[in-house]
């Protein structure tokens, strides 16, 4: 580690030389193994380029302080008022923090031993965040640079997907990925793809030749000069996925606290005793940061900032459902032999569902919870459309954006806290976060039992029942059997949702769950009513009704997310004299 | 085994062009059911508390539930079967049955089967001759018109604040926003007022307001409220709940000015930029849409270029009165029954002759005229434009030729304007046997000598 090149370096980018240490009031000192950038800068982009080239000089992690003026550093708060203290006095052996892909899988995972646990999580339901908001790619693990944790996680949570969707009762299919040559002569790198799939221990690739690409993937349009292929990629719903694995951690005992915001982990003797919320103070023996985009702050809490995160944005669109039969597999773009280390480059996913996804892109930009999109991000997307010959913009019904919580390393975080013996980091799990979480999950959970070793032995859980009860789908079931069903309980064959063919029963399921919606949005999760070409435009009154009813609150009071974000404020004159007409 | 119920017509939907397509279908002896997803027949009249219906059909100002109601009673006192509360899940074509295939006639073009799920019922499939299909039509959302920003609660289309309001008796917010001057977003722009709600303006991309002008008249002029004409909404703030929203002046080509962007404050921003006739079940019979009317492709009496399949109101195109779309069932029921009759006799379709809509048209309906189809042939069109000092409307029969051979209807219109669909009346006898097509002109008052 060489203290003085790296500010060298930083003065040569802040506009100074080593003697005045830049133009600009930027810091750099190191601090437990870390080195901590501190200062003023002018604009986000340096802030972040400053942290990535420090990065380089083998330190542990890069604690990136530097203020951008105008922009207000983001505390991590609670999304909407608590309304009381249910975790106040208790105590856990693990408390999860984070309601992500990440801390659902640890939660099941979890759930395979006899150990009492709490998931935490802020907002309303699980899933909420970024979880909710990306492509569903089960990567193969390519993409990934040889030799980081990315690849390793990346790789082995492929595997471990399709046995783990059969247990979560959820669609999973294996699509495979092309990346395409566009060119002749980018067909020449064949031989380094492939050094590179071999070195990442990728479970399979092939060259494919042009009239290969054709004939498996007619639509692909013209010019392309063959492609690379990995059999391996597949793809989830990751809302859906996220949700199952939370109902079956749920099923097998964990407690899930949702509305619940960490806000400070108390300590003694260098331990972590206290949990403290806005639903109450509990104490646990071991704590699990998988907080997403917030994990810094929460590594924070337990005084062991090592690392701090930053935010690159990704904006998908959503093609219409007849969008689907033109794409077999997933597509990438040629770009990716570039070899740009922040990203993938994006491309086409067909959703399990049909859909087609566009995406995604990657700007880096401040806001840990900024999911407004541009239309300038909807333009710079419609270049993926260029792969395929029957996708156009006019197809688009939907868009959205995510944030992915990166490291300066780029590089995912995991592993027990060297300052905090009781605390275990899942963080900086970015792109392929969804694919890596099995992986991921199964190395938190071991180093979390040997963080608790140290005050309880711990055994299996015997009781644990891997198979996840899913709701019908009665959509997809076969005449007889739905018939069946809406023989035992008429409300199945109350069809609610027309567009997507939703019945009352389906989404009383949902209210019900072992992990139960109580909003619209994390009913749509579960049973996907008003996810169709409406937009809930027809649906929404009625899934409002049903909502309420099962919740026993007043129609006015049903949300979209949770307390603040109701859909009405209110009755009418009339609707106040005699409810409804 | 699934149940299978038969019947001669099934008209999709229970609103006011399917009510009048199952009352016509059975006046003309056809055993009809109609099935309604719905708990109520009515459609979307249920919800439209504001009178301004059946003026043309009954002669006088109707609300549309009573509007409903007068259908509503005309079918039940004919006793036509009804089935509520039931989704139609696919529908097929299916060949006759061996047994009957003995007796049906060479080119029967069989049965439609439609398999229908109810809480009651099950899964069970209903067969028919004919098929109505009567499914109106769906907002156009804000993902539809790329409005960006945060995803809070508070940003609903105005036919579902008008079901919170009007059904629910729900208020949608304290203070809203309505993006288009659509006819539904200037009804709940008077509704939301008269409820409470302060709405601080109308917004409109386009540099024409897209409703009635007695709309505008009577829902924005006399409550005083602004319509801001080619402004858009760009972006939508707040995390929870609309904070507030994004307005923008746009050019003739409905791109944002920039500089022009202003920040409104609300809780509510209600959109009504454009309906879609509903066609899913059209598509899934392999039914061809106009892009022009977002429908199916229909003659005169509603049937498509598949055989049996009739459709009518605002599937087949996005009306402006309620009494066109009863109109259009009507012909569309009665022309199904006849087709039902025949119980799969040689088809007595006579030639289509298409309907060319000329320059000035945004669109004209229907695309063809059977000529088999004695009498008079109803045409609605729209302008594309507005057209102030007037216009000439013309109907002509063009020859194989391509010279126009018979002139079938001339018409003078004081003005025209898109909003506001125009009905005219031609008589199909004097539609040359070997017409290439009809063909609509629309000349401007400017243009026309004396």
């Amino acid at each position: 580690m060489s203290l003085s090149k790296l500010r060298a370096g930083i003065a040569k980018r802040t506009g100074g030389d080593a003697g005045n240490f830049g133009a600009l009031d930027v810091e750099v000192r190191e601090e437990f193994s870390s080195v901590v950038l501190e200062g003023r800068v002018p604009d986000w982009r340096l802030k972040v380029e400053l942290g990535w080239f420090a990065a380089g000089f083998g330190y542990k992690g890069v604690v990136n302080d530097l203020e951008v003026e105008g922009i207000e550093e983001e505390r991590l708060a609670p999304s909407f008022p608590a309304g009381d203290r249910p975790l106040e006095g208790r105590s856990f052996d693990v408390a999860i923090i984070g309601g992500g892909v990440v801390g659902c899988a640890i939660a099941r995972e979890l759930a395979k031993w006899k150990v009492s646990a709490v998931l935490l999580e802020k907002e309303e339901d699980v899933a909420a965040h970024t979880s909710s908001r990306n492509d569903g790619m089960i990567h193969d693990g390519f993409a990934a640079r040889p030799g980081t944790r990315k690849a390793a996680y990346n790789v082995r949570g492929n595997r471990l997907w399709e046995p783990l969707a059969g247990e979560l009762r959820i669609d999973f299919s294996r699509p495979g990925s092309l990346v395409v040559f566009g060119s002749s002569a980018a067909k020449a790198a064949y031989p380094i793809m492939a050094a590179r799939a071999k070195e990442n221990g990728v479970d399979g690739w092939e060259f494919w030749s042009r009239k290969r690409l054709l004939a498996e993937e007619p639509n692909v349009t013209d010019g392309q000069h063959g492609a690379f292929f990995l059999p391996s990629a597949g793809i989830v719903s990751p809302y859906r996925a996220t949700v199952a694995l939370a109902e079956s951690a749920a099923a097998n005992g964990v407690e899930f606290s949702l509305g619940t915001c960490a806000l400070g982990l108390e300590k003694e003797g260098g331990r972590i005793t206290r949990v403290l919320t806005n639903r109450g103070d509990f104490r646990a023996a071991v704590v699990v940061n998988a907080a997403g985009n917030w994990s810094d702050a929460v590594a924070g809490m337990a005084g062991d900032r090592f690392f701090s995160l930053h935010q690159r944005r990704g904006v998908e669109m959503i093609l219409d459902a007849n969008a689907g039969r033109h794409l077999n597999h997933i597509m990438a773009m040629p770009s990716l032999l570039t070899v740009n280390r922040k990203t993938k480059g994006g491309g086409l996913v067909k959703t399990v569902e049909g859909n087609v996804l566009v995406g995604p892109t990657a700007a880096e930009a401040p806001g840990r919870e900024n999911y407004a999109t541009t239309a300038a991000e909807l333009r710079e997307l419609e270049k993926h459309l260029r792969l395929n010959k029957k996708l156009s913009p006019s197809m688009v019904i939907t868009y959205f954006a995510g944030v992915r919580a990166c490291t300066y390393e780029e590089d995912f975080i995991v592993e027990r806290s060297e300052r905090v013996p009781n605390l275990v980091h899942a963080a900086g799990i970015q792109s392929p976060g969804l694919a890596s979480a099995p992986a991921v999950a199964e190395d938190v959970v071991r180093l979390a039992l040997e963080a608790l070793a140290a005050t309880k032995r711990v055994s299996r859980n015997a009781a644990f029942v891997a198979a996840r009860r899913a709701a019908p789908e009665l959509r997809r079931l076969p005449f007889a059997e739905r018939a069946a069903l809406i023989a035992k309980n008429p409300a199945y064959g109350r069809i609610v949702c027309r567009c997507e063919e939703v019945s009352e029963g389906e989404i009383r399921d949902a209210l019900r769950s072992p992990l139960p919606a109580a909003s619209l949005d994390a009913v749509k999760r579960r049973a996907r009513p008003g996810m169709g070409r409406c937009h809930g435009g027809f649906c929404t009154p009625r899934v409002m009704e049903i909502v309420a009813d099962e919740l026993g609150i007043p129609l006015d009071e049903v949300t979209k997310k949770g307390p603040g974000s109701r859909i009405a404020c209110g009755q009418t004159k009339a609707g106040a004299e005699g409810g409804r007409q | 085994m699934i149940p299978r119920e038969r019947r001669d017509v099934v008209v999709l939907g229970g609103g006011p062009a399917g009510l009048a397509a199952a009352l016509a279908a059975s006046e003309s002896g056809s055993d009809v059911l109609v099935v309604e997803r719905e708990e109520r027949l009515g459609g979307i009249l249920k919800q439209c508390v504001h009178d301004g219906f059946g003026l043309v059909r009954f002669g006088e100002q109707l609300a549309g539930p009573e509007y409903a109601r007068r259908y509503i009673d005309l079918v039940e006192g004919r006793r036509v079967a009804v089935s509520l509360e039931t989704f139609v899940h696919s529908v097929r074509r299916e060949a006759p049955a061996a047994a009957r295939r003995a007796a049906a006639a060479d080119g029967d073009p069989g049965f439609f089967v439609l398999t229908c799920v109810n809480r009651d019922r099950g899964v069970f499939e209903l067969e028919a001759r004919a098929l109505v299909l009567a499914t109106g039509c769906r907002e156009r959302t804000d993902r539809q018109v790329f409005i960006h920003g945060d995803r809070p609660a508070g940003v609903l289309t105005a036919g579902l604040a008008q079901h919170l309001v009007n059904i629910e008796g729900l208020l949608p917010g304290r203070r809203a926003v309505i993006l288009g001057s659509g006819d539904i977003g200037l009804i709940m722009a008077r509704r939301l007022t008269l409820e409470g709600m302060e709405v601080e303006g109308v917004y409109e991309l386009k540099s024409e307001p897209s409703g009635l002008s007695r709309n505008l008249r009577q829902c924005l002029e006399d409550f005083g409220i602004p319509l801001h004409l080619s402004t858009t909404v760009v972006e939508v703030h707040g995390k929870r709940r609309v904070e507030a929203v994004t307005v923008a002046a746009v050019d003739q080509r409905g791109q944002v000015l920039p500089g022009t962007e202003r920040r409104v404050a609300c809780d509510t921003l209600v959109l009504s930029v454009g309906l879609i006739p509903e066609n899913e079940i059209a598509e899934s019979l392999g039914l061809s849409l106009d892009p022009a009317t977002k429908g199916p492709r229909v003659d005169q009496a509603g049937e498509s270029q598949a055989e049996g399949v009739f459709v009518c109101g605002n599937a087949l195109h996005v009306n402006d009165l309620a009494d066109y779309v009863s109109e259009s069932g009507e012909a569309a029921g009665r022309a199904a029954a006849a087709f039902a009759a025949r119980n799969g006799a040689p088809a007595a379709r006579g030639r289509l002759v298409p309907v060319k809509a000329g320059p000035g048209f945004l669109y004209a309906v229907p695309q063809f005229v059977d000529r088999g189809r004695p009498g008079k042939a109803v045409l609605y069109f729209r302008s594309n434009a507005t057209l102030r000092e007037g216009a000439r409307f013309a109907a002509r029969a063009i020859g194989p030729d391509g010279a126009p051979a018979a002139t079938l209807l001339e018409k003078r219109y004081a003005a025209l304007r898109p909003p506001e669909m125009e009905r005219v009346e031609i008589d199909v006898a004097l539609v040359p046997v070997d017409a290439a097509a009809v063909s609509l002109e629309l000349e401007r008052k400017e243009g026309l000598r004396g």
